[in-house]
């Protein structure tokens, strides 16, 4: 199936994406070489391990049945080689491991990352960052984890339970008997164990979240408590979360002591030594041989001991991969339309009767507006009534339920979206700029724009004064290296770097307050140069932009309660009037305002 | 890998204990549980005792088998060694369950207090030290502390098979125990020496990752702007060179975490090499036997993995009391606020008066000097002035969330200092700048201040702000979820709940720090209304950035620096033209209808 999307890098290897499991199979296969090596090498760390063991054996015979220097030093030589390769070649098997957990660590976030980049501004708005940044890191981290060690503690699993027993059959196949039914009774009884202990974790593990959540909670708002004397409340409350909490970390505890598969081992390795003796008497076994046999059968022991670890982790993987999957399949729902509508945007825009819902709620009702090229309409309304939604609508993030929505005439979902958007500009609510210099980030998308071009696009948004006071001027880094940007400076050169492009409409969500006149007389210079010659759609707090708007559309609960210019609208509407009455109420006499000097 | 201890800031009020201190203190949270402990030192030994049973029996029976096998009893061999395993396993597991309850409720114990001396610190504590901060004291440290125990009695076990094992060996060949002793040292050194190159890779790996990190996090939240300018490509290439730079460094850390167990595995080879060698040639002499020889080789594979642990134990165990101390320096901080009484204060007027009074934060920089004002009950007072000029220390004075140094503060021309602060707080009302939600819903929300208010009183409040209206752009009305500090609400809609609190809560004295930010005109109009409410007939002391808010002042002070140099109503100040006006014409000048009106396109 072939993806659309807005951005395709050169050679991206596909991988399969079918389940999460294949698709850290197609991670792991793309670096054959070490998963083979990582394997080969913990084989021949047991086999390696369990000859030692066997060696044991013909040392023993050595002593009770004698035998020259020259056999006494073979076998030690047996075993020290037997010995160090052991470590030799896990060292190689873990090395192996090593590098294909972390290539495949940096392969799948370099997969994530470019899908990311390819998808649509529709599936980054409905997208929150805080989510794809938790499967970007902590995700993609786990994976690392399920190979190393979790891929490697599966290795131990299987091998540690088949080089001995493969050994122990070697010396007698009869002798297979006990280790047969302790493998198969402890696979049945470790399964089981798993079923209990992860409900507990898991509890536990969002018990602590809670625990921590109310008591920052407190913390952050301990001078409410302390005003409102509810600090003997909230110790009840920390208490009971703490009280919980306990609970599931004894519960936990509890489990942990209760390990069956211990007990077993223990008690197979009764049997089996029994078994041992009872070949013994009828000849069948020498000393020796029970020697080499009883230090094989230990060796089941550490998968015995790794199982509740690894299973678990690689668990914890196989979700996060999944995480990752999902994200990456994602796809958007509005398409690129190529074959649309394009041309040069004048600017007239008319809501045709326009409903919107967002999961299954009404959010736009029956909204309908036109606006003329070069106008500003101002949008006012409580949160939640409906604005962002309106001008996500205008800039096609959306698709309406029902009615339309018209640049020039033309339906947008008629438009080529690209061309459409990049005649659009669009000054969020919250403003991102980049970690970068000032001018990099005014000059961001338009490439070798000039020093001269980007200084005058500063003075247009009224910030060339302040990037100056700045040490380094126009290459001042941004952020926390750098300089820190007030709200007010931060939408100055929003605006700045819209001005580089030219839009013909502009959506300006201005949610920016300035503490003092000064500040706010710039940022309203800005404003007002922003829109000249364009269309303008704007979401503003400012009672100034509001009044001097061509149009003003007052939304309530996402229907337009009132529609016109500022004198139609103190006449027709309560709310709106309500708004200027308080300024109008205490009108201050014009001889004392004097005191208060011009702008 | 908890013995990689991160670089952990010390805050002012941290103090040195002695680790006797440390120690008796933690044995006293122990105490409860003395039996507990005992009857885990005693499982701990009878483990050890039955793990030591069972190479034991094994070693013994093959010298049965091979001089006297026709006493020997193999049946019995069996049953003995089923018998130490259970044991064993039994005497496991109630040590574990044992010690997951005790170190539970000490646990426990530790976090009620550290949480309750949280309750008990004063404001000025929280203006220190940020919330992230003390609740990684609360919880992480108390954590710490947990693993610590927990961990130090899982050692002990395994400390302890070693040395009887090692007594056990001494009976059985002396010469056969010193050479496997000869590996020890080996086995130490290793282990010490891996951590010091551990704890650098781990940081080099931790900063590298975090860059990683912290570009995804940028390039991500700045995506829109990336892809309305079209430069995805220029991202893309740096993300690829921090990427393969995450590897590289990811890739040197890997190697060594991974070559520890296999060094250590080939020291340990080297023993059992040795054992083997110079064992059979003591046996070929006489002097051991096959089953003993066979002993000592199992005793090298127990010994080596405790060994492991046991050399990094002791700065784990560090770190333990690091964080137990951490822990008892937050339950111990002084108190900077202290009451000189406990009176139950009776209702209160509202008459606030400071008497020259002395304040200041930090020693040499006073903040309010001779400070003198009288605040007559019913009065709404604004506050105006610089950054810096002493607004908000008054309002916090008032709150008794500071000490202040001499001079007086009277409350009904009572001392606050002789005040039961419980009794005192509950008639005083704040709302501040970023108002604070706790998660619930808007009516538990208002409720908080009163929680024995009934919904119909809820209810009735909630509709005299703002004639109620803002109720109506809440999803669920009263009902709405507020969301984690309230952040399914708009600023402007927290403010709303915030004044509805206190409104409900009905108290003399009302504390507003006005909110600077900006909210869209039709809630800051509801709020403004629902302000005029609130202070209708109550002592009101405003930090004013509204000028709305100054116009219906019936006084408004100028503070600077610590000073009352102008006092009068606005339009009694404009006409005076003295620092009011200037201020005015600083800050409030753009709120003005004037200007709104003049601002013309």
């Amino acid at each position: 199936m072939v993806h659309k999307s807005e951005f395709t890098i050169e050679g991206l290897r596909e991988y399969n994406r079918s389940s999460a499991v294949r698709w850290i199979m197609s991670h792991c296969f793309e670096h054959k070489l070490y998963f083979f090596v990582g394997l080969v090498g913990f084989a021949l760390t047991y086999i390696a391990f369990s000859g030692a063991r066997v060696m044991f054996g013909r040392g023993a015979e050595l002593i009770i049945e004698g035998g020259d220097a020259g056999a006494v030093i073979a076998v030690s030589l047996a075993v020290l080689i037997l010995s160090v390769s052991d470590g030799l070649f896990s060292l190689m098997g873990s090395m192996a491991m090593v590098i294909l957990s972390t290539r495949v660590e940096r392969d799948s976030r370099h997969e994530l990352y470019a899908s990311l980049l390819g998808k649509s501004q529709t599936f980054h708005d409905q997208q929150r960052v805080g989510d794809i940044m938790a499967r970007a890191t902590d995700d993609v981290r786990q994976l690392n984890f399920v190979i190393h060690p979790g891929i490697m503690f599966m290795f131990d699993m299987v091998l540690g339970f088949a080089v001995p027993m493969a050994y122990i059959a070697a010396i007698n196949l009869e002798l297979l008997l006990v280790p047969i039914i302790f493998v198969i009774s402890y696979v049945i009884v470790v399964r089981r164990y798993m079923r209990r202990l992860e409900p507990v974790m898991m509890q536990q593990r969002m018990q602590y979240g809670t625990l921590s959540a109310r008591l920052e909670e407190t913390i952050s708002g301990i001078e409410i408590v302390k005003v409102a004397a509810q600090e003997i409340e909230e110790r009840k409350k920390f208490r009971r979360n703490a009280w919980k909490y306990r609970d599931f970390f004894v519960q936990q505890g509890k489990i942990e002591a209760a390990y069956l598969p211990l007990l077993m081992f223990g008690i197979a390795f009764g049997f089996f030594f029994l078994h041992c003796l009872h070949m013994h008497e009828r000849g069948i076994l020498g000393i020796g041989d029970i020697i080499a046999v009883a230090g094989l059968m230990q060796v089941l022991s550490f998968p015995v001991f790794i199982s509740l670890f690894s299973i678990s982790m690689i668990q914890l993987g196989i979700a996060g991969a999944r995480r990752i999957l999902e994200l990456i399949e994602q796809r958007s729902d509005i398409d690129e339309n190529l074959a649309g509508y394009s041309a040069a945007v004048e600017g007239a825009i008319e809501f045709d009767n326009v409903t919107f819902k967002f999961h299954g709620s009404t959010v736009l009702e029956n909204v309908s507006f036109t606006v003329e090229p070069g106008q500003t309409v101002a949008i006012v309304g409580q949160t939640g009534s409906g604005k962002s939604t309106l001008t996500q609508l205008v800039s096609r993030t959306y698709d309406v339920d029902d009615g339309r929505v018209m640049i020039d005439g033309v339906d947008v979902r008629d438009w080529n979206l690209d061309r459409l958007r990049s005649q659009m500009g669009k000054i969020e609510q919250d403003i991102f700029l980049f970690s970068r210099s000032i001018a990099e980030n005014i000059s961001f998308g338009v490439e070798n724009a000039t020093q001269e071009q980007i200084e005058n696009a500063a003075r247009e948004a009224q910030a060339h004064d302040f990037i100056l006071s700045f040490n380094e001027g126009y290459q001042s880094e941004i952020g926390e290296r750098g300089v820190m940007l007030s709200g007010g400076q931060r939408q100055r050169l929003a605006l700045a770097r819209a001005f580089l492009r030219q839009p013909r409409i502009l959506i300006l969500d201005d949610s920016t307050s300035a503490i003092d006149s000064a500040t706010e007389d710039e940022i309203q210079k800005a404003m007002r140069r922003a829109q000249e010659g364009r269309t303008t759609i704007l979401i503003t707090h400012r009672l100034s932009q509001i009044r001097w708007a061509d149009r003003i559309i007052v939304l309530e609960n996402g229907r337009a309660i009132a529609n016109g210019s500022h004198e139609e609208l103190l006449g027709s509407s309560e709310h709106y009037r309500r708004i200027f009455a308080r300024y109008g109420a205490v009108e201050t006499p014009v001889g004392q305002l004097a005191a208060g000097g011009g702008a | 890998m908890g013995f990689i201890m991160d670089g952990l800031d010390a805050e002012e009020y941290d103090r040195q204990y002695s680790d006797w201190q440390l120690v008796k203190r933690i044995l006293g949270y122990f105490k409860p549980h003395l039996w507990k402990m005992i009857v885990v030192g005693l499982v701990v030994f009878l483990s050890s005792v039955m793990d030591l049973i069972l190479p034991v029996v094994v070693s013994q029976a093959l010298d049965q088998l091979q001089f006297t096998p026709e006493t020997f009893d193999p049946i019995g061999t069996a049953i003995i060694l089923g018998i130490a395993a259970s044991a064993g396993w039994v005497a496991n597991m109630v040590r574990q369950w044992l010690s997951a309850e005790a170190v539970g409720d000490v646990t426990l114990d530790l976090r009620e207090d550290a949480f309750n001396a949280v309750t008990e610190r004063d404001m000025s504590f929280y203006d220190q030290y940020p919330t992230g901060k003390v609740v990684s004291r609360v919880l992480s440290d108390t954590q710490a502390f947990s693993e610590t125990v927990r961990l130090s009695i899982n050692l002990m076990s395994r400390l302890l098979l070693v040395v009887l094992l090692i007594i056990y060996l001494f009976t059985v060949n002396v010469n056969m125990t010193w050479i496997l002793m000869a590996i020890i040292p080996f086995i130490m050194y290793t282990a010490l020496k891996f951590r010091t190159v551990a704890r650098r890779t781990v940081t080099n790996s931790r900063r590298q990752l975090a860059t990683v990190n912290a570009h995804i996090q940028e390039s991500i939240s700045g995506i829109g702007v990336a892809k309305a300018f079209r430069r995805e490509q220029m991202i893309y290439d740096e993300f690829k060179t921090v990427n393969q730079e995450s590897y590289e460094v990811e890739k040197i850390n890997g190697f060594v975490f991974g070559s520890i167990f296999p060094i250590l595995v080939t020291i340990a080879g080297l023993g059992v090499a040795a054992v083997v060698w110079f064992g059979i040639n003591m046996a070929q002499q006489g002097v051991l036997t096959a089953g003993q020889w066979f002993l000592f080789i199992q005793g090298m594979g127990m010994i080596w993995f405790p060994l492991t642990s046991i050399s990094s134990f002791w700065s784990q165990f560090q770190l333990g009391l690091a964080a137990g101390e951490r822990v008892f320096a937050l339950i111990d901080a002084e108190a900077v606020v202290k009451q000189k009484a406990d009176d139950r204060v009776p209702a209160v007027k509202g008459e606030i008066e400071f008497v020259n009074m002395d304040f200041h934060y930090i020693t040499g920089e006073p903040v309010l000097q001779g400070f003198s004002l009288k605040i007559p009950p019913g009065e709404t007072l604004a506050l105006v002035g610089h950054t810096g000029s002493g607004k908000s220390s008054i309002a916090k004075l008032i709150n008794r969330f500071y000490e202040y140094q001499s001079g007086d503060l009277l409350i009904d021309g009572q001392d606050i200092r002789y005040f039961n602060l419980s009794s005192y707080r509950s008639q005083l009302g704040v709302v501040t700048q970023t108002p604070f939600l706790f998660d619930g819903t808007v009516m538990e929300n208002i409720r908080y201040g009163k929680p024995e208010a009934s919904d119909q009183e809820v209810t009735d409040i909630a509709y005299k702000v703002g004639r109620g209206d803002w109720l109506v752009s809440l999803q669920e009305g009263l009902d709405t979820q507020v969301g984690e500090r309230g952040g399914n609400l708009s600023m402007g809609q927290r403010q709303l709940v915030a004044i509805a609190r206190v409104l409900l809560q009905d108290p003399a004295i009302f504390i507003l720090d006005e909110a600077t930010a900006s909210v869209d005109p039709l809630t800051e109009t509801l709020i403004q209304e629902g302000l005029d409410t609130l202070m209708g007939n109550r002592t009101s002391i405003v930090i004013a950035h509204r000028l709305s808010t100054i116009r219906h002042a019936d006084r408004i002070i100028v503070l600077d620096q610590g000073e009352i140099i102008e006092s009068g109503t606005h339009d009694q100040l404009m006409l005076a033209g003295g620092h009011y006006a200037n201020l005015y014409d600083s800050y409030f000048r753009h709120q003005s209808l004037e200007y709104i009106e003049r601002m013309a396109g």
